[in-house]
């Protein structure tokens, strides 16, 4: 991301400090913008986009993308591993579908305090990161992880039989096919997107990026490390509490497999090939990743039939194998992700015809 | 009483499996401070292995033991060679990444040639039951525990005695030193994980022959995992230790609050140990500058 700070778009002046952590700085940035937006919006009715199959694949990156902002912000930006994350989506999505059963609140209502009621375990699985680092963190993120999905097992009834839930309703409108749910999905996206965005530039953003880069500098600089690490922890999961109630919402179904350890992986995996510390790179890495793992529940089944002289499962083997393999060799001519490209591909670009 | 101390004994058993991956786990962190994830599925391939020289080529028990060691370790050094090796210098999230890409492919390396079932069962030793007092022990706990105690001990005077152990803990220290004293960092790295691929065979064939040969076997990293920790992640002894702390207790709370209650309760354990010693019981406290 350096690439883009040193070389700013031509002709543009940055002659305050407010000019200068402007999002959009030009006239085409802004056109694209509004373009994108539009572009997004009118996604259902624009023809190969359409299909009920793009739209679920499209609203399943929407919220993704929301899960990976906040363990974007928790990992990139404030440097602590968390490989738990999918755990405090269930919780979000339990706390708003027994709110919605028990209660009968509306889905407005109960967004937030699903947000919170993850929030609230995030903070109490962040307090070890005060004495603990890295690597040993992860590992009480990752307790939190085999926890919590067994108490959800064994300790409410409801949470391990899963059960269902009502769509979203605006008045008479009901949003209970893909077509018309997309609109939610892309719009919590777009506004969480673009609140995270905002955060990371300012004091607490700040904060955040000096705990991570040298946590006992920042704490002589005055920066309370236990407050501002876990609130970083709150916000991640408040991010992760969020996606979990659009997620039940979607399904109308809320149950325990939807939320594993394999997903927390997946979701680390794609902020560290979209780029860490990077809002632009979160979405980027969501998006390679669900492709990639798109194509094996397509092709999968495919090449289990046509290749018979393999073992039963093999099919599904040969895409992992692939899937992996690729990974790898992406990882090790791009360790920095996604968005480190970007920003070269920009630079570039700017600096064109005299890049050197 | 019989019922605990029987349930005591089974867990110091299999700790002693889980204490023989997480040396796989402390090896190639301590050496490159990378948490391999992938040693769940090294183990796995090391059991197939295993499982291929006895099952399908119908070699004798001894034999097909001593190529599957040499082909774990072979495995281990190809997979730091082209994998690892390429991403020296870059962030080690990277690294870490890779670690969890790498058991993708294992895995589905794993069911192209094997497939997804379970293979047929192989006996590694004799079924027999003793009675010690009140305790009943079958050797084949006995000589399971043996398997995965012996290696870990002789891993630990390697270190002690031999010149390339004190390399290996020289690495360990920092690689910047170790190289401007003439040994190779790299040649260290690779032979780390080639242990660490035996261990992870050790381990995979261990449990294979006691729960069965099946891709489901790869799930003991996640056990291995707290135990490395438990030890603290710089310490061989200290992940033998953690280990049969974690077996013991696993097993201990699986028998009494039932099977699937085992995993958290290591965890829980984990997190309570995490508080108190950031750095488990044997691991260094990493002391820095601003």
């Amino acid at each position: 991301m350096a690439y883009t700070s040193y070389y700013p778009p031509s002709g543009i002046y940055s002659d305050s400090y407010k000019k200068d952590m402007r999002i959009i700085k030009t006239k085409t940035q802004w056109v694209l913008s509004v373009v994108f937006l539009v572009f997004l919006f009118a996604a259902p009715h624009i023809p190969f986009l359409n299909s009920t199959y793009v739209l679920r694949l499209l609203i399943g990156v929407g919220i993704t993308t929301i899960i990976c902002l906040g363990l974007n912000i928790l990992t990139g930006y404030c440097g602590q591993l968390n490989i738990g994350q999918s755990a405090f989506v269930m919780v979000g999505a339990f706390t708003s579908g027994l709110i919605s059963i028990h209660l009968g609140w509306s889905f407005w209502v109960s967004v937030i305090p699903a947000g919170l009621a993850a929030a609230m375990v995030g903070i109490f699985f962040g307090i070890p990161s005060v004495r603990l680092r890295g690597l040993y963190l992860a590992l009480t993120t990752l307790g939190a992880q085999v926890i919590l999905t067994w108490i959800a097992l064994f300790g409410l009834p409801i949470t391990s039989a899963g059960f269902n839930i009502e769509p979203i309703e605006v008045g008479n409108f009901v949003f209970n096919t893909p077509e018309k749910f997309y609109y939610i999905a892309m719009s919590f996206t777009v506004v969480m997107t673009f609140f995270a965005k905002n955060m990371m530039r300012t004091g607490l953003g700040r904060a955040f990026i000096a705990i991570r880069d040298n946590d006992k500098a920042a704490e002589a600089m005055g920066i309370n490390i236990f407050r501002y690490k876990l609130l970083a922890f709150a916000i991640c999961t408040f991010y992760a509490g969020v996606a979990g109630a659009l997620l039940v919402h979607f399904m109308m179904w809320a149950q325990l497999e939807s939320f594993t350890l394999q997903d927390s992986i997946w979701y680390v995996v794609m902020i560290i090939v979209g780029g860490l510390g990077s809002i632009e790179g979160t979405i980027f890495g969501v998006l390679l990743i669900t492709i990639l793992k798109e194509l094996i529940f397509v092709i999968g089944p495919i090449a289990e039939k046509t290749l018979t002289f393999f073992p039963i499962g093999a099919g599904s083997g040969l895409l992992l194998f692939i899937i992996g393999a690729v990974a790898i060799v992406f990882l090790i001519f791009e360790p920095r992700g996604l968005a480190h490209r970007w920003g070269i591909i920009k630079a570039y670009y700017r600096l064109w015809p005299f890049g050197y | 009483m019989e019922f605990l101390s029987s349930i005591v004994v089974s867990g110091l058993m299999n700790g002693s499996i889980y204490g023989l991956v997480a040396i796989g786990f402390v090896l190639i962190y301590k050496s490159s401070k990378v948490l391999n994830f992938s040693q769940g599925y090294m183990l796995l391939f090391g059991a197939y292995i295993f499982w291929f020289f006895k099952g399908y080529l119908g070699l004798n028990l001894f034999f097909s033991f001593m190529l599957a060691i040499p082909t774990a370790y072979i495995m281990g050094v190809l997979i730091e060679r082209f994998t690892l090796r390429p991403l020296i210098g870059q962030p080690l999230l990277s690294m870490i990444t890779v670690t969890i890409f790498l058991s993708l492919v294992l895995e589905g390396l794993i069911s192209i040639i094997w497939g997804t079932y379970p293979l047929e069962q192989i006996t590694l030793f004799p079924r027999h039951s003793l009675r010690v007092g009140k305790i009943v022990l079958t050797t084949e706990n006995l000589y399971a525990f043996g398997l995965a105690l012996g290696p870990m001990l002789a891993l630990i005077l390697f270190f002690r005695f031999t010149q390339l152990g004190l390399a290996m803990r020289g690495v360990a220290e920092g690689h910047q030193v170790m190289q401007s004293m003439g040994i190779s960092v790299k040649r260290i790295l690779t032979i780390c994980w080639g242990i660490s691929g035996i261990f992870a065979a050790l381990g995979g064939i261990l449990l294979g022959s006691t729960l069965g040969f099946q891709l489901s076997l790869s799930h003991i990293g996640l056990l291995a995992i707290p135990a490395a920790f438990i030890g603290g992640l710089e310490s061989p002894g200290g992940a033998i230790l953690g280990g049969l702390l974690i077996g013991l207790s696993e097993s201990i709370v699986s028998g009494y609050l039932g099977q699937a209650a085992g995993v958290p309760a290591s965890y829980m354990i984990l997190i309570v140990v995490m508080i108190f010693r950031p750095y488990g019981f044997f691991g260094l406290e990493e002391i820095e500058r601003v």
